[in-house]
């Protein structure tokens, strides 16, 4: 018997990258913010001028809170021109908040998030959903992008981005097509029936042995997800507009299923590969935006 | 007195040196962890008021309490445990015996629970098998006999298995409490349980001597809701603080209990007056409901809201743990035995906001005391606190929520387990939560 090769792909992994608004520009006038939102699978930052999005990163969260907050805010500061004295207000928010050395305040990413969808859509979303890493959340906001009601789930990597990469790398599938794969099927399987990613993963490869595609494990994992979070959003009470936030807006698998089994469409997201805003960092955008309040409140106007 | 040698039903055989390795272990954990509440407390509070240090000495379970109990029952006194505040505290001293909660709050003792019955089970009940299990409680062992009431699958059950260790006397209370048989069915609880009382101590309960526990009783819930009362106001006292207090009724010796909280209460006042606060006066306001939350170990809740950011306060609480401990005092129209007997069976029924209760109409009073509450605390909203397993809390919350909902009373169901683990996401949701209600993020 030949021996495989071993596949040494790494199929979850994501594209990191930095971005700068190359339109917008800044002088030592404009008050600069910036927000930090270390998840448990990524970390993010946004700078915004006088709270406008200027520049934003997205990067792996590292072993190290720490760490991976200088490494974003590093990565975003690139090609600004921007140092890191010229920024007048940073908060940190996500899993690591309390751990962003740089911070001048620490705020949950929930108020975030909210804060940020409103930045990004608009006053008119009243509910989000952020899928994050290691936990999914669903939040109600007012016109002003206020937290007004939310739920979470329990710290599992069910359902979040953290189980979309074990079964990236489960089904050899590029994280950035599972959407595509996940809905290339006619007829949507039943949902696996255990959402614990180490029992999920267990039950994949059983369903693997007995014959089915890559394709389908994929759908009925992602269905299983899909129907979890759409029960999250449920108990929370679904109020138009609707937003996704987080990786997993990205992944047009979950986003369409959810919209299926709630009977309601996403308010569409901008296009970030095409320079629109990326809906993975509404919580940094939030950030910003509480920065700039702080700020101008610190130095009491 | 169960015989040493009887058949045990549930309990496991555990080798002794497992016993005492599990005792120490846990021992010096918790040791560790009440010195840590106590210094998180004063870290909060920098002006924590100096009638604190008191309560902070009784409050260790392996200290000068434990030993006067000791001491009093080398003298030939005997101590009755209980787990749920439906016991009547009232007959307990008029017998000359010491009343001592026995409730586990203990975490690490759930794992040896977990030998016993499923995870699955309120952690409450757990722990408290566990606790048993290696002999961990000072209160539990020392017990004579515990009354446990029924109030709950897992106090019935509980009731069982601890028969297998310790003399169990059990109280059924009834499911509906505003009818005629319910009341009449409590009072034969209650005449039972005196007559067991009596039996255990050798001391008649007679009228004069039960005529002075009541009034003792009295002046605790005086004492008590002068404390309560204080928190109406801006904060003089941090909510851990009072709930620590609140939870010492359950184990000290009453009457020094209420002179320490009277010096307390005179010590706030005074704070009142100078406006020196605990926390600054727009701190969000929070009121607890759900299952119980109890010294040593599961002060987790408390210590998240006060330590957040943004911080908050706990301003009262609708816990059988805290707030409805004494509040309801025994109401006498004649100093006769059966009238007193009468006034017993009304204040441990009548009073009590357990959600075993429910009723045709509605089981009102949990909601009305709640809501009575968060006006009369000014509060800004609910934290409901749910431990998993935790049935008859859990399903209630949905009718809570809803009456809530009615007065624009935000209101957060927070669920959780007799664990550390889940500090950082509980910190997430309980933070969220105070961000909503506090007026300070600019938003």
């Amino acid at each position: 018997m030949t021996q495989q090769p071993k596949d040494t792909t790494e199929y979850w992994r994501w594209q990191e990258y930095h971005r700068v608004r190359s339109e917008k520009s800044w002088s030592n006038k404009d008050v600069i913010t910036a927000g930090i939102d270390v998840g448990s699978v990524g970390s993010k930052a946004a700078i915004m001028i006088d709270g406008d999005m200027y520049a934003w990163a997205v990067t792996r969260t590292g072993s190290n809170s720490p760490d991976s907050a200088k490494k974003v805010l590093g990565m975003v500061l690139e090609d600004t021109g921007l140092q890191l004295d010229d920024i007048k207000y940073t908060v940190g928010t996500g899993y690591g908040r309390v751990n962003v050395p740089m911070a001048n305040k620490a705020i949950t990413e929930i108020a975030c998030h909210a804060k940020g969808a409103n930045y990004i859509w608009g006053p008119s979303v009243r509910t989000i959903l952020d899928v994050g890493g290691q936990d999914i959340k669903a939040i109600h906001c007012d016109e002003t992008g206020r937290v007004t009601s939310f739920l979470m789930n329990d710290k599992c990597a069910a359902g979040t981005g953290r189980g979309m990469e074990v079964f990236a790398d489960l089904l050899k599938i590029p994280i950035e097509d599972i959407g595509k794969v996940s809905l290339s099927l006619d007829e949507e399987p039943e949902p696996v029936s255990c959402t614990c990613v180490a029992y999920a993963k267990t039950e994949a490869v059983g369903l693997l042995r007995k014959g089915w595609t890559r394709e389908k494990v994929l759908a009925a994992y992602t269905r299983a997800m899909a129907v979890r979070m759409a029960n999250l959003i449920n108990r929370v009470g679904l109020e138009k507009e609707f937003v996704i936030t987080g990786g997993q807006s990205k992944n047009m698998g979950i986003v369409s299923r959810i919209e299926n089994i709630l009977g309601v469409k996403t308010l569409p997201s901008p296009n970030w590969r095409e320079g629109g805003l990326d809906p993975m960092i509404a919580g940094a955008a939030g950030a910003a935006l509480f920065g700039k309040a702080l700020y101008a409140k610190s130095q009491g106007s | 007195m169960k015989s040493q040698t009887a058949e045990k039903k549930y309990l496991p055989e555990m080798p002794q040196k497992e016993i005492d390795e599990a005792n120490a272990s846990v021992k010096s954990t918790s040791e560790k962890i009440m010195v840590d509440n106590i210094e998180r407390m004063k870290k909060t509070d920098p002006n924590r008021p100096a009638a604190m240090k008191y309560f902070d000495d009784i409050s260790n379970f392996f200290g000068q309490r434990k030993e006067e109990i000791e001491a009093e029952k080398a003298k030939g006194r005997k101590v009755i445990g209980y787990f749920c505040i439906f016991a009547p505290i009232e007959l307990i001293l008029a017998a000359d015996a010491i009343p001592v909660r026995v409730n586990s709050g203990w975490y690490d003792t759930s794992k040896f629970g977990d030998r016993v019955v499923p995870v699955e089970v309120c952690p409450v009940i757990r722990s408290t098998i566990g606790a048993k299990m290696i002999g961990l409680s000072p209160y539990l062992e020392l017990s004579d006999a515990v009354i446990s009431t029924l109030t709950c699958d897992g106090m019935t059950k509980l009731s069982e298995i601890l028969s297998d260790a310790t003399q169990i006397w059990t109280m059924t209370p009834p499911r509906v409490k505003d009818s005629a048989q319910s009341l009449h069915l409590w009072k034969e609880e209650i005449k039972s349980i005196k007559t067991q009382i009596e039996k255990l101590t050798g001391n008649k309960i007679t009228a004069k001597k039960l005529k002075a526990a009541i009034e003792t009783m009295q002046k605790a819930t005086k004492a008590f809701r002068r404390l309560q009362e204080l928190r109406k106001g801006n904060p003089v006292i941090m909510g851990r603080d009072a709930m620590l207090v609140n939870q010492m009724s359950l184990w000290d010796d009453i009457t020094r209990w209420i002179q320490k909280t009277e010096a307390l209460c005179d010590e706030l006042e005074k704070r009142a007056a100078q406006k020196a606060w605990a926390c600054p006066p727009d701190t969000p306001r929070v009121i607890v409901t759900g299952t119980p939350m109890f010294w040593p170990d599961n002060w987790k809740l408390p210590s998240l809201v006060e330590e957040a950011t943004p911080q908050g306060v706990l301003v009262g609480d609708e816990l059988c743990s805290g707030d409805r401990i004494l509040y309801d005092p025994v109401g006498i129209d004649e100093w006769t035995m059966d009238d007193m007997i009468n006034g017993i069976a009304e204040r441990y029924l009548m009073a009590s906001t357990c959600p075993c209760f429910t009723s045709q109409d509605g089981n009102e009073d949990r909601i009305n005391w709640l809501i009575t509450k968060v006006k009369e605390n000014n509060a800004n909203g609910v934290i409901y606190y749910v431990v998993r397993g935790c049935m008859l809390y859990a399903m209630e919350y949905a009718r809570v929520k809803r009456a809530l909902d009615k007065l624009s009373i935000p209101v957060y169901y927070l669920d959780t387990e007799y664990t550390r683990e889940d500090v950082g996401q509980m910190k997430t949701r309980v933070e969220a939560f105070l961000e909503m209600l506090s007026a300070r993020v600019d938003f």
